[in-house]
């Protein structure tokens, strides 16, 4: 019985662990890093995992667990993601079908969203992971109105940092 | 500024499975690492401790002492007594590494609760040894004393201070012991208690 908790955990963690990594990609800016937050995220939804009764999907629960780690330790942590830091993430960015074009400019949307505070960047990763207003408003735990006002603040925010 | 969100989501999904996947056996190692660490703590420490007796033995060699005393005879016993010592602690450093090499390759909870309770009865009975080897290695030393050093011999004649020298010799042993037991405690009731505490909660999580 309690060994198959454990199975169960695991097996659906390593299903959904592009979603961890994807907040990593966010959160952090390099491979260190990423991986110290991916095992943060770990063992939290790991801790957690005893109140999740199923109610959701594994994985709208994991957005939630994880995405509220990951601000919880942005913000203990000093700031230390700068902009400098984002050449290191130009992995992103596949090399083929872009023009130079579209590809300067996805490099520059990246370069903006680093700036972005913790909870903006979480916004940004609900958006970019098409997620509705109803559910970035309960991942987050805020308001639909709320998860609205902010998004609109935020590409208010990344249109001040692309064009000064 | 759509425009450019849409541009970045494209990014953003063709990117989505260029992640380096981890592993279900990774992810067992990352849920026990805390455990695991605190264990190569308490190995590390035993080692420090057995260095550290091994340098202490080397700066206050006995051998001199009983040579003085014409007793050389007991010299071999008491190499055969620190070979025993170093032989049982050598048995105990094995085994803390067992349990750390299991702690940190366990894939079951189970195996993972069986192998704390065991690190913390190896710790116990570590210390135990630890102490009852003092206490024999101090009162064979009191024993010794009185009866090969001559200049003891002439102070203890008096029976009065054979028993003040007595009674002074046990509680100075006793007050020994209770320091390197608080000393024990200490060091190994931190990491002890810790892991008790992962102990918990795995259990809580293991309903």
């Amino acid at each position: 019985m309690s060994a198959s908790l454990e199975q169960s955990f695991v097996t659906q963690l390593k299903e959904n662990q592009n979603i961890i990594h994807k907040i990593c990609r966010l959160y952090t800016s390099d491979g260190d890093a990423h991986k110290d937050l991916f095992q943060e995220i770990t063992i939290q939804l790991w801790k957690a995992f005893p109140k999740f009764r199923g109610e959701s999907k594994f994985s709208t629960w994991a957005y939630r667990v994880a995405l509220n780690t990951a601000i919880t330790l942005y913000r203990k942590s000093t700031r230390s993601v700068k902009t400098v830091e984002y050449e290191k993430h130009s992995f992103f960015i596949s090399q083929e079908d872009y023009n130079s074009d579209e590809e300067e400019q996805i490099k520059l949307m990246y370069k903006a969203v680093y700036q972005l505070n913790d909870i903006e960047k979480a916004l940004i990763f609900m958006y970019l992971e098409d997620k509705d207003y109803t559910e970035i408003s309960e991942t987050l735990g805020i308001t639909e109105v709320n998860a609205r006002v902010k998004m609109n603040r935020i590409k208010g925010k990344l249109k001040k940092i692309l064009n000064p | 500024m759509m425009e450019e969100l849409d541009l970045l989501k494209k990014d953003w999904k063709k990117n989505e499975n260029s992640f380096e996947q981890i592993s279900e056996v990774d992810i067992y190692r990352m849920l026990h690492k805390k455990s695991s660490s605190i264990v190569k703590w308490i190995l590390v420490i035993s080692v420090l401790e057995v260095l550290l007796w091994t340098c202490i033995s080397l700066c206050f060699n006995s051998d001199d002492y009983l040579k003085k005393n014409h007793s050389e005879h007991l010299i071999e016993y008491f190499r055969y007594l620190t070979l025993f010592n170093y032989a049982v602690i050598a048995v105990f450093i094995y085994l803390f590494y067992k349990n750390y090499a299991s702690i940190s390759t366990t894939t079951s909870t189970k195996k993972l609760m069986g192998a704390i309770l065991r690190t913390r009865k190896t710790v116990q009975f570590y210390v135990w040894y630890n102490l009852g080897m003092m206490a024999i290695s101090m009162i064979i030393g009191f024993i010794l004393a009185f009866n090969i050093d001559p200049e003891v011999h002439k102070v203890i004649e008096n029976q009065k201070v054979f028993i003040i020298t007595v009674l002074i010799c046990f509680f100075s042993l006793v007050i020994f012991l209770v320091l390197f037991w608080l000393f024990y405690r200490l060091i190994y009731g931190v990491l002890m208690r810790r892991l008790l505490n992962n102990y918990k909660e795995l259990k809580k999580i293991d309903l």
